[in-house]
C-alpha cells in the first residue's frame, strides 16, 4: 500500500490554526462547477419535466412525458433491456471478479502479478477500442468465425448487435474497477484470522462462507453500485454493439436528444434512469464518504 | 505467506487457468486489432493474412479529417487537463492542509458527480446548454469534460498531500524555511509523483472520453473518438479502424507505465469507494 | 512419551535462506516447551509448520505417532493462539468459540455446555454474548486462548500472544496461562522473544538463533550453564569478552585470568553479579559510570583498550566515575569455536 493510502483513510487533518474562510476562495471555482454542471443539472431536469408549459401556455405541473413513457410500449421496451443487461452484466460480473479477486488475495509470485496485470488491463483500453476489437473478434467473418472454420466447426450467432453484444463488451470493460474494488475489501481479511478458522477445522469452502463473506460483503455491494451506475446509462458499448431496437437507456436518450430534438423527453429518460439508480448511488456515496472519514 | 493455496513447489493449476483465459480474452482481441493495422490483403476463411503492409497507414494518416481530428483532441485534452490542473490542485491543497467552513460537505460534494448515472446527467446537462447556445461548440466541450476530471483531480492530490507528515514540514519551517520554500522544497516533491499521475491519467481519460464529446460536441466537433465512431458505423475500410486504434492507444500505453505506482497502490480502488 | 516428535525440520524460502534448518525435539506429554529467540532466528515458522500453516521442505512431524507433515491445519490435532489474536469480527464471543465445534456438526446444547465450561475456565463467564471490538486486549487475548482449548486439542501452540499488552498486564496473563495448562495438561509449544516469559512459564526451553538449536534445557540450567556463547548473551546480562589463552592464562588488555584450557583465542563469559570490584593502586579497569537501583547497584568498567564491562556491586556509593578499580571474576565460562570449553 502506497503511502497516499495509509493516509486516505484518515480523516482530513485538523490544523491547529483557526477556521479561516480563506481556504473557501481556493476551492470556490471546481465547487461552483459542480454544483452548476451536477447539481443544478439534475434538479433542472426534475423541475423541467414535472413543471412546464401545458398547450394554453401556461406553467403548471404536469406528468404528462412520465405518463407517455410508461405508456409507450417501445419506450418501456427499452428500459425492460437496460434492466436485464444491468442486471446480466452484474451478475456476470461478479462470477468473473470474485473468483479472480480471491486467487490475487492469496498468492504471490509471477503468474499472480501476471494475471492481476491483465485484470486491470482494460482500464487502459478506450472503449472505442473494444468496440472496435470486439465487432473484429466476435462479429461476422470475425476472428472467432475463422479459427472455428480452421478446425471444421460451424459459424457462431455472432453477439454483434444482439442484446449480447453491450453485455460482453460492458463486462470486459468492468472487470479491472470491480476486481480492485474486491481486492481492496480483501485486503482488510486478515491472514490470521483464516489461518485461526482453518485451525479449528475449516476447509477452503467453509473458510470462504463464514469468515471472507461476511467480511468482503460490503465491498461487494461497492462493487456492483459502482458497476451498476455506469452500465444502466452506458452509451457508447449499447450503441456500437447493441441492437438498433430495442435500445438501452443511453442511446435511447441521445437520439430523443439529439435526432429527435425532444430535451424534454430525453430529460425525463434521464429522471427515470436516476430514480432506478438512487439506491446505488446513495449506496456507493454512503460507502466511499465512510471510508474516507475511518 | 500461503493460507489458501497449495504449498509451495506445486503447479499453480488456478493460477495458470486465470491467465491462460484473460490472456484470452483480453489480449487476444487487441492482437487481432493490431494484426489487422499491418494487413493489407486477409480474406476470409485465411486463419493469417496474405498480405502484411504498412499501405493503409499511408492512406490514414493522408486523410485530412483524421488529422483535424487528432489536433482537436489534443487541443481539447490540452486545455481540459491545464484548466482541470489550475483550479483543482490549489482546491485540493486547501481541502489537505487548511480548515475553513464547510470543508467536509464541499469535499464531499464532489461525489455527486459519480452518484448518478453518468450519462444521465449528461443529457441533463445537454439540455442545459442547449438553452445556452454551447451545443456543438468547442467550449461546451471543455466544459463538460471538465467537469468529469474534477473527483479525480481533487481527490488523488489530496490524498498525495494529506500524505506528507506535518512533521517533516516543521521540520523545514525549524530550520528556517518560509511558507512557500516549505511548499515548494518539501511539500511539493513529496506529493508530486502521485499528482503528477493524476494529472497524466486526467489528460488519458479526457482524450478518451467519447460520450460527452459526441453528446455535446457533434456536429461540429469532432475528436479521436467520436470519428473513430463514424468510422465503424460507416462501415469503411477495416484498416482504416484497426490503425486509428493502434494511434489511439499509445498514450493509452504510456499511461499504463506511469500509472502503475497509483493504481497498483490501491489508491485508485480507494478513490472509488473499495 | 512424546506427544510431539519433530524430526530434522528445515525449511528453505524461495530466496534460499533456511528460516529452519535441521531441527529436531521431542516434547513430553503435559510439557510446556518455550521456543525462545531473536525475531527471524525461525521459531515462528517452525511452530507454523507444527499447526500447518507452513510445509517443511524436509523432515517430518509426528503428532501421538501420526504422521502430520503434510496434513492440512484443519486435519490437525492443533490448537493455534496468534499473536494479533485474529478473533473473527463479524462474530460475537459465543460464536467465535462455537464455530469449530459446528464444523464438527456437535447438537447445539452440547457446544453451549462446552462454551460455557472454557469461557468460565478463562474468567470469562457471561461474556458469550459480547461483540469481540467491545472486549479490552487481555480480554480478547483470553477468548483467542478459550476458541482453542474448546476444541480439546492435543497440542498448544502459542505465538508470542502477549506481544501486544503492556507489562502489568502480560504477566498476570503468564500466570493464568500457566495455570490453566498445568490444570488441563494440555502439551503446549510456546513461542517468545522475552526470556522473562521463557524463564517464567516453561518446563523446558529451546533457545534458537539463525533456525538452529542453541540448547535445549529447564529454564534454571539455561540461564545457569548457557552452552554457547549466543545462549550466554541472550539469558540475562552477561560480560563477554574476547580474548587469548597462554599458559593456562586468559588475557585481554590489563585482565588476566586463570583458565586451564589449550591455547587459543577464547571467549571469556562473566555474569554481573560473579564479577566482583574493589578499589585499587594498581588498577586494571576505570569506572566509568556507576546507577543506583536501589537494592543494588551496577558499574561500568572500561579496560585500558575501552572494553565496557559491567558488575553488579551491593554498595553502589563506595565507587565514583573516574575511579581506577581491580576485578575479581569469581564465576566464569570459556568458549571457543562456539563450544563450551570451559566452567567453573
Amino acid at each position: 500500500m502506497s503511502e497516499a493510502t495509509k493516509q486516505a483513510v484518515r480523516p482530513l487533518v485538523d490544523t491547529a490554526e483557526s477556521r479561516r474562510p480563506i481556504g473557501l476562495l481556493f476551492v470556490a471555482i471546481p465547487v461552483f462547477l459542480v454544483i452548476w454542471l451536477v447539481i443544478w443539472p439534475a434538479i433542472n431536469a426534475i423541475s423541467r419535466t414535472v413543471w412546464r408549459k401545458d398547450k394554453s401556455g401556461e406553467m403548471g405541473f404536469d406528468l404528462s412525458s412520465y405518463a407517455f413513457f410508461f405508456s409507450d410500449s417501445y419506450s418501456l421496451d427499452n428500459l425492460s433491456i437496460t434492466l436485464w443487461t444491468t442486471l446480466v452484466c452484474a451478475i456476470l460480473l461478479l462470477m468473473i471478479c470474485l473468483p479472480i479477486a480471491l486467487y490475487l488475495r492469496f498468492s504471490r509470485g509471477r503468474l499472480a502479478a501476471y494475471v492481476q496485470a491483465l485484470a486491470i488491463f482494460p482500464m487502459f483500453v478506450p472503449s472505442i477500442i473494444l468496440a472496435f476489437a470486439f465487432i473484429r473478434v466476435l462479429g461476422p467473418n470475425g476472428m472467432v468465425d475463422i479459427l472455428f472454420n480452421a478446425v471444421d466447426l460451424p459459424k457462431i450467432r455472432t453477439p454483434y448487435l444482439t442484446p449480447w453484444g453491450p453485455v460482453i463488451g460492458l463486462v470486459w470493460d468492468n472487470i479491472p474497477l470491480t476486481v480492485l474494488i474486491l481486492l481492496a475489501g480483501l485486503g482488510s481479511v486478515a491472514n490470521q484470522s483464516i489461518e485461526a478458522a482453518r485451525d479449528v477445522g475449516a476447509n477452503a469452502v467453509q473458510v470462504f462462507w463464514h469468515i471472507i463473506l461476511p467480511r468482503i460483503s460490503n465491498s461487494i455491494l461497492v462493487a456492483l453500485s459502482f458497476s451498476v451506475l455506469g452500465i444502466f446509462s452506458s452509451f457508447t458499448l449499447p450503441y456500437l454493439l447493441g441492437p438498433a431496437s430495442p435500445e438501452m437507456l443511453g442511446p435511447f436518450m441521445q437520439r430523443t436528444l439529439r435526432e429527435v430534438q425532444d430535451p424534454v423527453g430525453a430529460m425525463t429518460q434521464a429522471v427515470i434512469a436516476f430514480g432506478f439508480c438512487i439506491v446505488f448511488g446513495l449506496f456507493y456515496v454512503r460507502s466511499v464518504a465512510r471510508s474516507r472519514e475511518k | 505467506m500461503s493460507t489458501m493455496t497449495t504449498a509451495r513447489g506445486r503447479i499453480d493449476w488456478l493460477g495458470i487457468f486465470f491467465a491462460g483465459l484473460l490472456t484470452i480474452a483480453i489480449v487476444g482481441p487487441l492482437l487481432v486489432v493490431g494484426t489487422w493495422a499491418f494487413t493489407e490483403v486477409w480474406r476470409y476463411p485465411n486463419v493469417i493474412p496474405q498480405q502484411f503492409g504498412f499501405r493503409f497507414w499511408a492512406q490514414t494518416l493522408g486523410r485530412a479529417d483524421v488529422w483535424n481530428a487528432l489536433m482537436l483532441s489534443l487541443q481539447l485534452t490540452t486545455v481540459v487537463t491545464l484548466l482541470s490542473a489550475l483550479i483543482c490542485l490549489p482546491a485540493a491543497y486547501a481541502f489537505a492542509r487548511m480548515n475553513f467552513p464547510g470543508r467536509n460537505i464541499l469535499f464531499f460534494s464532489f461525489l455527486a458527480g459519480h452518484a448518478f448515472p453518468k450519462f444521465g446527467l449528461l443529457v441533463a446537462i445537454a439540455a442545459i446548454f442547449l438553452q445556452l447556445d454551447l451545443i456543438g461548440t468547442f467550449w461546451g466541450v471543455v466544459l463538460i469534460q471538465l467537469v468529469g476530471t474534477l473527483m479525480f483531480m481533487i481527490w488523488i492530490p489530496v490524498a498525495a498531500f494529506q500524505s506528507v507528515d506535518r512533521r517533516m514540514e516543521e521540520a523545514a519551517r525549524d530550520v528556517g524555511a518560509g511558507p512557500f520554500r516549505v511548499f515548494w522544497s518539501v511539500t511539493l516533491p513529496q506529493a508530486g509523483p502521485t499528482i503528477a499521475a493524476a494529472v497524466l491519467l486526467s489528460f488519458v481519460g479526457t482524450f478518451y472520453e467519447t460520450e460527452g464529446a459526441w453528446l455535446i460536441g457533434a456536429p461540429g466537433i469532432r475528436t479521436m473518438p467520436v470519428l473513430m465512431i463514424s468510422f465503424i458505423n460507416n462501415q469503411m475500410v477495416i484498416q482504416f479502424g484497426a490503425v486509428l486504434s493502434v494511434l489511439l492507444w499509445v498514450p493509452s500505453f504510456i499511461a499504463l507505465m506511469f500509472a502503475r505506482r497509483v493504481i497498483g497502490g490501491g489508491a485508485f480502488a480507494r478513490g472509488f469507494g473499495g | 512419551m512424546s506427544v510431539l516428535h519433530i524430526a530434522e525440520v528445515t525449511k528453505t524460502f524461495s530466496a534460499g535462506a533456511k528460516a529452519v534448518d535441521s531441527f529436531s525435539l521431542d516434547v513430553a506429554d503435559g510439557e510446556l516447551v518455550c521456543l525462545l529467540g531473536p525475531s527471524g532466528s525461525g521459531k515462528s515458522t517452525l511452530l507454523r509448520m507444527v499447526g500447518g500453516f507452513e510445509q517443511p521442505t524436509s523432515g517430518s512431524i509426528t503428532i501421538d505417532g501420526e504422521d502430520v507433515t503434510h496434513l492440512p491445519p484443519e486435519r490437525r490435532p492443533t490448537g493455534m493462539v496468534f499473536q494479533s489474536h485474529a478473533l473473527w469480527t463479524h462474530m460475537n464471543v459465543f460464536k467465535n468459540l462455537a464455530f469449530g465445534l459446528k464444523l464438527r456438526r456437535m447438537p447445539a446444547a452440547e457446544i453451549r455446555d462446552k462454551v460455557e465450561a472454557v469461557l468460565d475456565l478463562v474468567g470469562l463467564a457471561g461474556y458469550g454474548d459480547r461483540m469481540t471490538t467491545q472486549l479490552s486486549g487481555g480480554q480478547q487475548q483470553r477468548v483467542a486462548l478459550a476458541r482453542s482449548l474448546v476444541l480439546e486439542p492435543k497440542i498448544l501452540l502459542l505465538d508470542e500472544p502477549f506481544a501486544s499488552l503492556d507489562q502489568h498486564l502480560r504477566e498476570r496473563l503468564r500466570e493464568e496461562v500457566r495455570d490453566i495448562q498445568q490444570r488441563l495438561g494440555i502439551t503446549t509449544l510456546f513461542v517468545t522473544h522475552g526470556q522473562d516469559e521463557a524463564l517464567s512459564m516453561a518446563d523446558r526451553i529451546v533457545v534458537m538463533a539463525n533456525g538452529k538449536t542453541e540448547q535445549i534445557d529447564r529454564p534454571d540450567v539455561v540461564y545457569r550453564d548457557p552452552k554457547t556463547p549466543f545462549v550466554a548473551g541472550f539469558i540475562g546480562s552477561m560480560n563477554l569478552i574476547d580474548g587469548e589463552v597462554r599458559n593456562g592464562y586468559f588475557m585481554r588488555s590489563d585482565l588476566t585470568v586463570q583458565l586451564q584450557v589449550p591455547d587459543g583465542p577464547a571467549t571469556l563469559a562473566i555474569r554481573p553479579e560473579s564479577l566482583d570490584v574493589t578499589a585499587s593502586d594498581t588498577p586494571k579497569a576505570s569506572v566509568h559510570r556507576v546507577t543506583d537501583y536501589g537494592s543494588h547497584g551496577l558499574v561500568d568498567l572500561d579496560l585500558a583498550d575501552g572494553t565496557r564491562l559491567k558488575s553488579m556491586v551491593a554498595h553502589p556509593d563506595l565507587f565514583r566515575a573516574g575511579q581506577g578499580v581491580d576485578v575479581f571474576p569469581r564465576a566464569i565460562a570459556a568458549y571457543r569455536d562456539n563450544q563450551q570449553i570451559y566452567r567453573s
